[in-house]
């Protein structure tokens, strides 16, 4: 998911750093003081989760976590990937320094589209919260790797066939990420309620 | 509940087994021998990248050898004729994964020294090795001195 350096063009790497920085200001705006502390503990989540990775038959793949990320943090989910991230590129060689931008859109959009879309679903019931975390850890892989798959159409690949490739190579990072979010979220509002915005209201 | 149990359980043996493989740090590898260039391709010390492809330009740009990589990760092509300038291999291991290694014009002329083998040999291993725990825990103490920064910032005047 991690997108090296030379692979996009110029005008994409500027668009994803324009979009990137724009995400990342209304985040840092957005996040509430006594929050900020969860944004951390989140980053430094997201930061190890790609150390995590499962062999599937001849593949390998590592965790990422944007889904619970972005569930939990809503727009402040920008600027905690884009410091994990950034870290993971500087410390790491994951990914690109100049592919930063693209790769922060990648994986933060979806992350707070789930925050969106699943967190309503929260605090109903606990089969809800399983099902709500679920979804958004793979609605999350799965969006990540059409956005990854446009990223790469827009230098010079073919879409379908790219994006088809990337999100067969997921599938499995979809389930495991699904289902870590969901228990992620079931354990955080058993334990640690705080954490989740919808028992604050 | 007990669903969920099984599944988590599912999760963490699928984890377990994974070991220290790095699949996302891409590498390549190469050096001169007896007129030949050698590559040696994978992500991070333990998995080889196969069946990828290798192009290889010159100073200007010119794509002088396309080939792709063995189920070793290995490729060797020889040194294409008429070469008067660096070599840039360009590794491309699929979906948004790319790596480079430059060879230079000296080294396709000249035999290497040992010093010249011994400096190649380590920028390999560094380029190998693995995330430390020193790493690891620096990043997230990165992590929590921004977060601690932002809530300087933040901080409401009392």
């Amino acid at each position: 998911m991690h997108i090296s350096e030379g692979v996009l063009s110029g005008p994409v790497l500027a668009a994803g750093a324009v979009i990137a920085v724009a995400g990342t200001s209304l985040g840092l705006k957005k996040i509430e003081y006594d929050r900020i502390v969860h944004v951390a503990i989140l980053a430094s989540a997201f930061f190890v989760a790609s150390l995590i990775h499962v062999n599937i038959g001849p593949a390998s793949v590592h965790l990422i976590l944007n889904g619970i990320v972005g569930l939990l943090l809503g727009v402040a989910a920008f600027p905690a990937i884009l410091t994990a991230l950034l870290l993971q590129s500087v410390f790491f060689q994951y990914g690109g320094l100049t592919a930063l931008g693209v790769n922060v859109v990648v994986m933060a959009v979806p992350a707070v589209l789930s925050h969106y879309l699943f967190l309503p679903l929260l605090g109903k019931s606990s089969t809800l919260n399983f099902t709500a975390g679920f979804l958004a850890g793979l609605f999350s892989i799965l969006f990540s790797s059409l956005l990854l798959g446009a990223a790469l159409w827009f230098t010079n690949h073919n879409f379908f066939e790219t994006s088809f490739a990337i999100i067969m190579a997921h599938i499995p990072v979809m389930i495991i990420e699904g289902i870590i979010t969901g228990f992620c979220v079931t354990f955080f509002l058993k334990v640690y309620p705080e954490i989740i915005p919808l028992r604050k209201k | 509940m007990n669903i969920q149990k099984i599944l988590f359980l599912v999760v963490i043996l699928a984890i377990i087994p994974a070991g220290p493989a790095v699949a996302h740090k891409v590498i390549i590898f190469a050096w001169v021998e007896d007129g030949m260039i050698h590559t040696e391709s994978s992500f991070g010390s333990k998995r080889k990248a196969q069946n990828c492809a290798i192009t290889v330009v010159d100073e200007q740009g010119q794509v002088v050898h396309t080939g792709q990589t063995d189920l070793d990760g290995n490729h060797s092509f020889a040194i294409p004729e008429n070469t008067d300038s660096d070599l840039i291999l360009t590794l491309d291991a699929g979906i948004g994964h790319q790596a480079q290694w430059k060879i230079p014009k000296k080294e396709l002329i000249t035999l290497p020294s040992v010093k010249d083998i011994q400096t190649a040999m380590k920028k390999k291993e560094s380029l190998e090795q693995g995330p430390s725990v020193y790493k690891i825990i620096g990043g997230i103490g990165i992590i929590f001195l921004l977060a601690l920064g932002v809530k300087f910032l933040k901080r409401k005047p009392s």
